[in-house]
């Protein structure tokens, strides 16, 4: 029991630690986590991304809280959200009163300037590793690949809201279902 | 300096703004502009768009380094607190009841449809976010290296990303202080 609270705790004040760029930067911590623990799969946290993007909140906040909900339930969801969020807290109030000092200087930007790509690549491996999971290993390949290749050039040609992606690929399963 | 700001206040605020946030951390900033600036008056556009510009400087999601920040400011650490308890409010709750309600519809063919096609939406969308990170972050060859080397790292080994995340720091401050130095001479 409370060998799960400091696995938890161990998880997510890394993510809160060492993501940089937001809510999808912290995707390459939550797929860590499916290596270690049984807590939810690779395919459970598609599904909790795409619930994270349609519900309120910052994404971040959302899939944490439901990895914490997968690991037990709505305490282990609070411990969760509460590990992730304490290292901001704790930097925000030391940072805050430097604000443009802490902004312009030379080794905060020389680190974000490595941590930027960085953290880009490791998003690039969780759509790579959710690519072969949900594209090439979808239960209907030719479903998997026209819809993919659908969305992919809508998403290059225009600027559409998340939401509308989500829906559309909602009804589409659906219709794949009902026309089988 | 004005009338303190209210605690109570700081926090519905940002409850008011985590409800109306959906999909991605970008869109945090004009939710506050308006709430904060225009609305409320607590700060202005300037000081507004410094804090979001230290919020992407630090480690941790943007909308709750810029809540943090912003409550800071208004009412110091009891405002800090405020202000994330009600940006994670609603982000917190409708996954809680989400994710108690969902289980009992998990097995249904058609929500199962339905997952199929989102399955397909969410790579999508990670790589539109892929595609926007790397404008903003990949500019020049030393870059591009960076990436590859982590890319390459993070698929073929199972080198934790929070190793990987510890090692770029000191390479990005060596690597600059290199250019610089060669700059200078």
């Amino acid at each position: 029991m409370i060998n799960l609270y400091l696995c938890l705790f161990k998880e997510f004040i890394q993510i809160g630690l060492f993501s940089f760029g937001g809510g999808y930067a912290t995707l390459p911590f939550l797929f860590d986590i499916t290596k270690h623990y049984s807590w939810y799969s690779p395919q459970e946290l598609t599904q909790m991304i795409a619930v994270a993007t349609i519900t309120p909140g910052p994404v971040g906040i959302n899939v944490a809280t439901y990895a914490g909900m997968k690991a037990g339930g709505v305490l282990t969801a609070l411990f969760a959200t509460f590990s992730e969020v304490l290292p901001a807290l704790i930097i925000g109030i030391l940072v805050a009163k430097l604000l443009k000092k802490f902004s312009d200087n030379f080794y905060v930007q020389s680190a974000l300037w490595a941590l930027k790509p960085v953290s880009c690549a490791l998003l690039s491996v969780v759509a790579v590793n959710l690519f072969k999971q949900n594209i090439i290993h979808c239960a209907n390949i030719a479903f998997g690949w026209s819809l993919f290749s659908m969305l992919l050039l809508v998403s290059l040609l225009r600027n559409k809201d998340p939401l509308w992606y989500i829906s559309i690929s909602a009804i589409a399963g659906i219709m794949l279902i009902l026309l089988a | 300096m004005e009338k303190e700001v209210n605690i109570t206040d700081i926090f519905l605020a940002f409850l008011k703004a985590g409800l109306i946030l959906l999909g991605g951390g970008y869109i945090i900033l004009p939710i506050l502009q308006s709430e904060i600036v225009d609305k409320r008056k607590w700060l202005t556009s300037e000081e507004l768009t410094d804090y979001y510009a230290l919020s992407q400087s630090l480690p941790g999601l943007i909308a709750i380094n810029i809540s943090i920040l912003v409550g800071y400011k208004l009412r110091g650490k009891w405002g800090a607190i405020a202000g994330v308890l009600g940006i994670t409010f609603f982000a917190f709750w409708a996954i809680v009841i989400f994710s108690s309600v969902f289980t009992q519809f998990a097995s249904n063919k058609y929500v199962q449809g339905a997952f199929l096609g989102i399955g397909i939406a969410v790579v999508v969308l990670i790589i539109s976010a892929v595609r926007e990170m790397w404008n903003k972050a990949v500019k020049g060859f030393d870059s591009i290296v960076l990436f590859i080397l982590a890319f390459l790292i993070m698929l073929n080994t199972d080198i934790s990303p929070a190793v990987v995340i510890i090692s770029a720091i000191p390479i990005g401050i060596l690597w600059n202080l290199i250019k610089q130095r060669r700059m200078n001479d």
